[in-house]
């Protein structure tokens, strides 16, 4: 009984945390732009459906899953050599994303009957996203090493939500990177 | 102006392009992603120089975050009109970001996620079933008046 509320739990702190981080995201939009009448309409348009669909709209499974550590393990591993392809070699973060996702997609083709390689490319994508992170944000890879096991963290208890949406691995990195962020300032202040 | 429309352009091309590689040509959402963006992402930065400068920086970000929308599962939005719209509501988005966020990795993923969720809210758009049905709704709304006035005259005959 305690499992089946604890599993509750979890399940909407992590939607509703998801669903701030986007609304934060909407929100520094309308901060910055508010003088414009349409565009501000436009955002609150947004927000709302935006409530709705995550709330309403079938695309969470009812059932709570977690994906298994060992898949998760690849998320930090994408991100390192993203983050290296980018700055060391100087490819710009979109073609070291897109590489690393490419040569993260061809790994199920090694062995066609694996089912464990057939689950890698999600979390290599998923961590390739963080390792796109400029130095302004990501001042060296220790900042990238944790927010990418924030990330993965959150890959493993989201499984059953969001299913078969495109962005919901982005979503999931820009909450690690965000998190890890929000840490740091906090105790750089103190 | 016409940058801005370029950019939009690519927006929804790079979203359709994406969903049919990964629904209709089934290969699967990170590799059809991964593929069209390094190409893309490429062709960009080895040959930059045909391409307008204002546009270098930003064609890559736009193609990979459309890329994004194109990933989603036929189960879940299947009309190629919806992909379009959330391409984009996901460029408009794009276009508009927020400086307090640059350079975050994952804001691309974010926004495709935000322009899909929106258009997923509104049913008719998910899948070509549901689409058909509301045209018929919407055209019974439409004509609805017209049969009401014409059953009382039958009756009275």
């Amino acid at each position: 009984m305690s499992k089946i509320s604890s599993n509750r739990v979890i399940r909407y702190s992590s939607l509703v945390m998801l669903f701030i981080i986007q609304l934060l995201f909407l929100l520094a939009i309308f901060k910055e732009n508010n003088s414009t009448i349409a565009l501000s309409f436009f955002i609150v348009l947004i927000s709302f459906l935006l409530l709705f669909s995550f709330f309403k709209s079938p695309v969470h499974h009812n059932k709570l899953a977690y994906e298994k550590v060992y898949i998760a393990v690849w998320v930090p591993i994408g991100a390192v050599s993203c983050y290296f392809l980018n700055h060391q070699f100087g490819l710009g973060s979109v073609f070291s994303a897109s590489l690393v996702g490419l040569a993260g997609a061809l790994i199920p083709y090694l062995n066609k009957k694996s089912d464990y390689l057939s689950h890698l490319p999600p979390a290599i994508y998923c961590g390739s996203f963080v390792g796109m992170s400029n130095t302004r944000v990501a001042h060296d890879i220790y900042f990238i090493l944790a927010a990418s096991i924030c990330t993965a963290v959150l890959l493993i208890i989201s499984k059953s939500l969001l299913n078969g949406v495109g962005g919901k691995l982005g979503t999931l990195a820009f909450a690690g990177v965000a998190i890890t962020y929000l840490i740091l300032f906090l105790f750089s202040r103190a | 102006m016409i940058y801005t429309a370029i950019l939009i352009f690519t927006g929804i091309f790079g979203s359709l392009l994406t969903y049919y590689f990964n629904n209709k040509l089934k290969l699967g959402g990170v590799l059809s992603s991964s593929l069209l963006s390094s190409i893309v992402a490429g062709f960009v930065h080895f040959f930059p120089s045909y391409i307008p400068q204002e546009l270098v920086s930003h064609i890559p970000l736009i193609f990979i975050g459309s890329s994004f929308v194109g990933m989603v599962s036929s189960n879940q939005l299947s009309t190629f009109i919806g992909v379009s719209l959330s391409g984009l509501v996901y460029s408009l988005i794009y276009i508009n970001t927020s400086k307090f966020f640059d350079g975050f990795g994952g804001a691309l993923g974010t926004s495709a996620c935000i322009s899909l969720l929106v258009i997923m809210s509104i049913p008719y758009l998910r899948s070509n079933h549901k689409m058909t049905l509301g045209i018929f709704q919407l055209r019974r709304m439409m004509f609805k008046e017209k049969r009401k006035r014409r059953h009382p005259k039958k009756l009275n005959d």
